[in-house]
């Protein structure tokens, strides 16, 4: 115990923090600037000067650390007048426009002048000028108003991790700046904006357009964007967000964002959103009421009903709905509908990796929260780069990097670059491989003890992969494959975060089978990357072809019994077709009608011709979405609904942990589980919710997980799996596991093919983040990813138009270079219109767990010469 | 006295190998190995060495601490950042002298158990680092430098790295950040760089001269050492002398020497035998003295007594016809112009310093300048992250302390000229 005396009160504390902590433990507030409770303590603004007895200096409280005994003063004369010179001193570069500036009212500076500067300043000569720089087009930064906190560049630095920013220059001409110059090369976090203590570093999205006394509400809700679930604060005036913050400490991201999360919300203000209701007249979509939309869709579906039975009606649900939505849709289709065809585009990875690892270590092996990244003493990242797929749950891999742990990183991770201890590029597609390598040399190293489990035997007679035999697949050195099997080793509780692409392959289960195998092995914790904000709540409600709300297998008589009789309406009981099955099914003719709820098919699903063809043999297709997207456009019926921020529900994280999403605007249009409810009541079977909540009373009646939940139990954030109910308790089920053989582990790579693959870009989120106008003002245009060598071969050069085709199709767009590519390789993303490289994956699907297969899909790439500003060639 | 620092510096080829060996060089290094480790840093401490960059610390005492971390590896780093005004002590030694300073940095290396060395030298110094990097050669091809140095298998390697200018650089802890690429700015200590220096291992730091008295003390032995000049903080010193002397230059002479001694015996006294007005006596950050106050004796111990320090002790000399509110003017330019911008005293109040400054030197100082000179320098005294923005503080503090009247010519002139 430590005892100090701050100001004549005595207090103890357990250990020595610093001399600011102490003082805020007694409830005495020093005042700071330069300190920021995200970044270390820097000690420049000397704002927090105190007394320290036996010390004749005054000391800063924010670096100088308790000792038993010590006695401090904040208040003394000698103190005060030391801070009204220093915030003197802070004003004589510092630009007095507060009238103007849009951070008065809430900036640290102004609010400690008021409270402790002198009333007016002596400084009588000119003050520097450094001109507002609009180079950006979110973040303006005014230097005349910077006080050299470096909050900003800590943030940037020790946080984020991007170094995008430096102090440059010496004495009060130092000033802040991006090392790109004007416009920011950076991850727009925008995190530099909320450590700003002043007007310095701006958003420019609204800029001069409040003032923080205008805001009316502030609104805690969750991000709509990916899977980690942040927590934001909607700022409102009137029926608008005036702009969307974080709190520090708060949530999950406990203060931090992303670009999307900060800059993105302003999609639900698109001019793109749909108003009115519209039905396919004579093959043009025209607007309807609502009461004439309900009753066409139900009339529709009851026809296809009557005539090929509910079977031939499939659903598509959306990770982007809440919780409350999708259970609806899941009740919707299987008790009014007759089918247990039900899928999202969880099933593109997120769902069937879950549904993997949990046959084999039980239910919840995946629900591990995202703080423990950090505090791992080891990370392995796998199948796709967590930095730009879920940006703040990357933020913990590198803040272990901080730390000094290794991070090994398989593949293409740009945004680890800097941070991994083991950057391992396999040849493209052919991880499994060293998955199999590393493996072997962990069963050779691991005492035979690690795996006396049933899944043990499992891996033990997995056929072992020397080192040698891998390197000559995926090109990986044998000395460096087992250099990254003894640091794996050498981890007691490591992090292994996996992506979609590893598991979107042909190959794709061998590869779950050899990560649950690595997982045992080192006793390691699981995180899925999620890219919508809701993927395992949608597991969670039931909205896939084999499962009932809870988690419960719809073959097991019992669970399906007791939902039926809770709903009062019988379900079918076998297992429906999933989302590929689904496409398929509505290709061959077998599928006569779909009901898609806010998920774009037209576009997020591959091979867009086939899809195409699929959807154009419907007899009849309805969506329920806020937009005109592909899908809209060849819908039978498009339902407008209300979008994020416009309703109330909850979102299940990656993590797993529910949290509720507020309503923070009125929006037009109706709830999705409002418009199901409508439709479910025509066609029979009666759903009469008074609102959301009736919609979770009712979760929390039939799902055995959700066992009681209400809002209240969220809203402290701590709503963790298996939330207040009970999981399934099972024996190992192995899923069927087929024993791959070496030599199909040991595929390698076509000599000087190029194969195509997903780029998921940092600034973009599915077909989404095109209606934000910050986002599509940062990113824009779509490009392709190409490594240096195969730029030298076609002799291509940064910004050169191509042409890459493959078996599918074609899509034309410029090239970007980046030396840490893979070579034969090119990467696409698929979030702008009419370019998105799902339109060129041909058809395959990987039968065993039932998801798309990207892997060896060979793409060719031709230059287009001369190119006009117009784009003709 | 017997000179040691600028033993042989008069010889055209001094900086050559075959010149400082002859010279007895290279003696202390083999000297040194036939101790232990702990043995050597025994020695240094009773010698009574202390730090000749400016500060005075213990040298001995700052090598025990580091020795005592057992974090390997350790580090040694000599500052030869020499880059304060009046400042160029060092430059000889650089220059003239280098293997001097390579057998210290060798036998430091061995007493501390470090295997790597770092001179942080000047980025203005591009003549010495041509020098040094000469020297560092021929000790390497000679075994006074590599893996097995004298066949005693004992392991040092020593690389020059070349500073980009910043003042704040000569601050062991700014020196640390520019040497490992970062921007030059001061770290907060604890913890200090004898537990947490270069690349967060412990480092010891030491200036140029500091470096070159370890051959002497190991030559001599502590207890002839300790007898040379003040007992309190023995050995022998550089000084550098500027100004209005009629033989400027760097002097090597027993800690202790008076300033007036310095000026008048050795310097030959002031130029044309002026008056004398004023001194600064260890670079330009330490406090000015007038001229009645040149008896005292010139060491760590006594300078504080006497309003000043020694600072480096590069010797500032003023004659009767200086304008000292200009000299005051120009040495709160520097001082701006190298203050890193890390903290608001230093980076804001510096500044204003120097604007009040130029307004009263050019003629149009106003009432309650003066005033507030004094003012500002207390706000920024003793408030500041390093020592730098205090030494500003300081400097004004002691020029108006000492030349008031000087300043008020100004002011006063201003004030009537406006009116």
């Amino acid at each position: 115990m430590i005892t100090v005396t701050i100001n004549g009160k005595q207090i103890k504390i357990e250990k020595a923090v610093t001399v600011l902590d102490a003082a805020r433990i007694a409830g005495i507030k020093i005042p700071t600037l330069c300190h920021h409770d995200l970044l270390e303590s820097f000690g420049g603004c000397r704002l927090c000067l105190v007394e320290v007895e036996k010390l004749p200096r005054l000391q800063t409280a924010c670096t100088m650390y308790i000792t038993d005994g010590m006695v401090v003063q904040t208040e003394t004369e000698r103190v005060v007048e030391a801070r009204k010179a220093m915030l003197e001193f802070l004003l004589i570069n510092h630009a007095l426009d507060c009238p103007y500036c849009d951070k008065a009212g809430e900036c640290d500076l102004q609010d400690l002048v008021m409270k402790y500067g002198p009333s007016s300043g002596r400084f009588a000569e000119g003050k520097r000028k450094h001109p507002e720089s609009y180079d950006d087009p979110i973040i303006v930064r005014n230097m005349e108003r910077c006080i050299s906190c470096t909050r900003c560049v800590r943030m940037c630095d020790k946080v984020q991790g991007a170094s995008a920013i430096s102090m440059v220059n010496r004495t009060s001409k130092t000033f802040v700046e991006p090392f790109s110059g004007g416009r920011y090369n950076c991850e727009y976090c925008g995190n530099c904006l909320t450590v700003c203590p002043v007007g310095a570093i701006m958003s420019r999205l609204h800029k001069h357009t409040y003032r923080p006394w205008y805001i009316e509400k502030n609104v805690d809700t969750i991000c709509s964007f990916c899977g980690v679930g942040c927590t934001v604060t909607a700022q409102v005036r009137g029926n608008s967000i005036i702009r969307v913050i974080p709190e520090i400490g708060k949530g999950v991201n406990k203060g931090l964002l992303c670009n999307r999360g900060r800059f993105g919300y302003d999609y639900i203000n698109s001019g793109g959103r749909l108003t009115s209701p519209l039905i396919r007249k004579n093959g043009v979509l025209e607007a309807a009421t609502w009461s004439e939309a309900i009753a066409y869709v139900a009339g529709r579906l009851q026809d296809v009903k009557d005539k090929s039975g509910g079977s031939a009606i499939a659903g598509i649900a959306s990770a982007r709905c809440t919780n409350e939505d999708n259970y609806v849709f899941q009740k919707f289709m299987r008790a009014a509908i007759g089918s247990n065809s039900i899928d999202s585009a969880a099933a593109f990875a997120f769902a069937p990796a879950q549904k993997y690892f949990e046959s084999i270590f039980g239910q919840g092996v995946t629900a591990n929260p995202i703080s423990g990244i950090a505090k791992a003493d080891g990370v392995f990242v796998i199948g796709g780069d967590p930095t730009s797929v879920n940006p703040v749950l990357g933020l913990q891999i590198r803040a272990a990097a901080q730390k000094k742990v290794p991070v090994i990183t398989v593949g293409y991770t740009p945004g680890l670059r800097n941070f991994s201890t083991h950057s391992i590029l396999p040849a493209p597609f052919a991880e499994t491989s060293l998955l199999a390598a590393i493996v072997s040399e962990l069963s050779r190293i691991k005492s035979p003890d690690v795996i006396k489990s049933a899944f043990g035997e499992i891996i033990r007679s997995i056929q072992p992969v020397s080192s040698e035999d891998a390197q000559n697949a995926c090109g990986i050195p044998a000395d460096e494959i087992r250099g990254c099997a003894d640091a794996l080793a050498g981890m007691t509780n490591p992090a292994i975060i996996i992506g979609r692409d590893i598991i979107l392959r042909s190959d794709g289960h061998t590869n779950l089978l050899l990560l649950a195998a690595l997982m045992q092995l080192i006793n390691g914790r699981i995180y899925l990357a999620s890219e919508q904000p809701n993927e395992r709540g949608i597991i969670d409600m039931g909205c896939v072809p084999d499962s009932l709300p809870g988690g419960r297998p719809i073959a097991v008589d019992s669970f399906r019994k007791r939902y039926e009789e809770f709903i009062g309406s019988p379900i079918p009981s076998s297992q429906g077709l999933g989302l590929m099955e689904i496409i398929a099914a509505a290709h061959s003719g077998q599928v006569k009608a779909l009901y898609v709820m806010g998920e774009n098919i037209a576009f997020n699903v591959p091979d867009h011709s086939y899809v195409k063809e699929a959807l154009e043999a419907l007899d009849f297709l309805v969506l329920q979405d806020s937009f005109m997207t592909e899908t809209a456009r060849m819908a039978d019926v498009v339902l407008p609904t209300l979008s994020w921020a416009e309703k109330e529900g909850s979102f299940t994280n990656l993590e797993g942990r529910m949290q509720h999403l507020q309503k923070v605007v009125d929006g037009q249009g109706i709830d999705d589980w409002s418009a199901l409810a409508e439709i479910s009541t025509l066609l029979g079977v009666e759903m009469h919710y008074k609102g959301v909540k009736d919609v979770m009373a009712e979760i929390a009646r039939v799902s055995p997980l959700h066992k009681g939940i209400t809002y209240e139990d969220m809203e402290g954030g701590q709503c963790m799996w298996p939330y207040k109910g009970e999981p399934l308790r099972h024996d190992l089920v192995l899923p069927g596991i087929d024993m791959p053989d070496v030599k199909s582990m040991l595929r390698k790579p076509g000599k000087d093919m190029v194969y195509i693959g997903v780029d998921k870009p940092l600034f973009h989120s599915g077909s989404l983040s095109r209606n934000s106008q910050a986002l599509s003002s940062i990113s824009s245009k779509p490009f392709a990813r190409i490594g240096g060598g195969l730029a030298g071969r076609l002799s291509l050069a940064d910004g050169d138009y191509v042409t890459i085709s493959t078996s599918a199709g074609s899509l034309d767009m410029p090239v970007m270079l980046f030396a840490d590519m893979p070579e034969n390789l090119v990467l696409v993303p698929n979030n702008f219109e009419g370019a998105g490289v799902y339109k060129i994956l041909a058809w395959k699907m990987n039968e065993n767990i039932k998801t798309p297969a990207f892997d060896s899909i060979e793409a060719s790439l031709k230059k287009i010469e001369r190119i006009t500003a117009e784009g003709s060639a | 006295m017997e000179k040691f620092l600028l033993r042989n510096t008069e010889h055209p080829n001094s900086a050559d190998l075959d010149a400082y060996i002859k010279a007895g060089g290279y003696k202390a290094l083999a000297k040194s190995f036939a101790d232990k480790p702990s043995d050597v840093i025994d020695e240094i401490k009773k010698a009574g060495l202390r730090g000749r960059g400016g500060a005075g610390f213990p040298t001995g005492i700052k090598w025990s601490f580091a020795a005592a971390d057992p974090k390997k590896p350790r580090y040694v780093v000599c500052n030869a950042d020499e880059g304060e005004p009046g400042t160029f002590k060092d430059k000889p030694i650089l220059e003239k002298n280098p293997h001097l300073l390579i057998e210290g940095m060798c036998i430091s290396g061995y007493a501390l158990e470090a295997e790597y060395g770092y001179i942080y030298l000047r980025g203005e110094y591009p003549h010495a680092k041509v020098i040094l990097d000469g020297a560092i050669q021929q000790a390497y091809d000679k075994g006074f430098l590599g893996d097995d140095i004298l066949g005693k298998g004992v392991r040092f390697h020593l690389v020059v790295h070349q500073g980009a200018g910043a003042y704040i650089c000569g601050e062991e802890t700014a020196l640390i950040e520019s040497l490992e690429g970062k921007r030059g700015q001061p770290r907060k200590r604890p913890p200090f760089p004898v537990n947490e220096g270069f690349l967060g291992k412990p480092t010891v730091v030491n200036n140029v001269e500091t470096i070159a008295n370890i051959p002497y003390i190991v030559q001599i032995g502590a207890d002839k050492y300790s007898q040379i000049g003040n007992p309190d903080c023995p050995g022998p010193k550089l000084f550098s002398v500027s100004g209005h002397v009629k033989k400027p230059g760097v002097y090597e002479l027993p800690m202790g020497t008076s300033l007036r001694e310095i000026i008048y015996d050795h310097c030959g006294g002031i130029t044309g035998d002026k008056a004398l007005k004023a001194v600064i006596p260890g670079g330009i950050t330490t406090p000015v003295l007038p001229a009645d106050s040149i008896d005292c004796p010139m060491d760590f111990v006594n300078m504080p007594k006497h309003g000043s320090m020694l600072g480096s002790g590069a010797v500032m000399v003023f004659d009767e016809t200086v304008d000292l509110v200009k000299v005051c003017r120009r040495a709160i330019r520097f001082l701006e112009h190298e203050s890193c911008g890390k903290c608001t005293p230093c980076r804001e109040g510096v500044g204003w310093l120097r604007s009040i400054l130029d307004r009263v030197a050019g003629g149009s100082g106003r009432n309650g300048d003066i005033d507030l000179l004094l003012e500002v320098s207390k706000n920024i005294m003793g408030k500041t992250f390093c020592p730098l923005g205090d030494g500003a503080a300081g400097v004004v503090q002691s020029f108006v302390k000492h030349f008031r009247s000087e300043f008020e010519v100004h002011v006063n002139n201003a004030v009537s000229v406006a009116s």
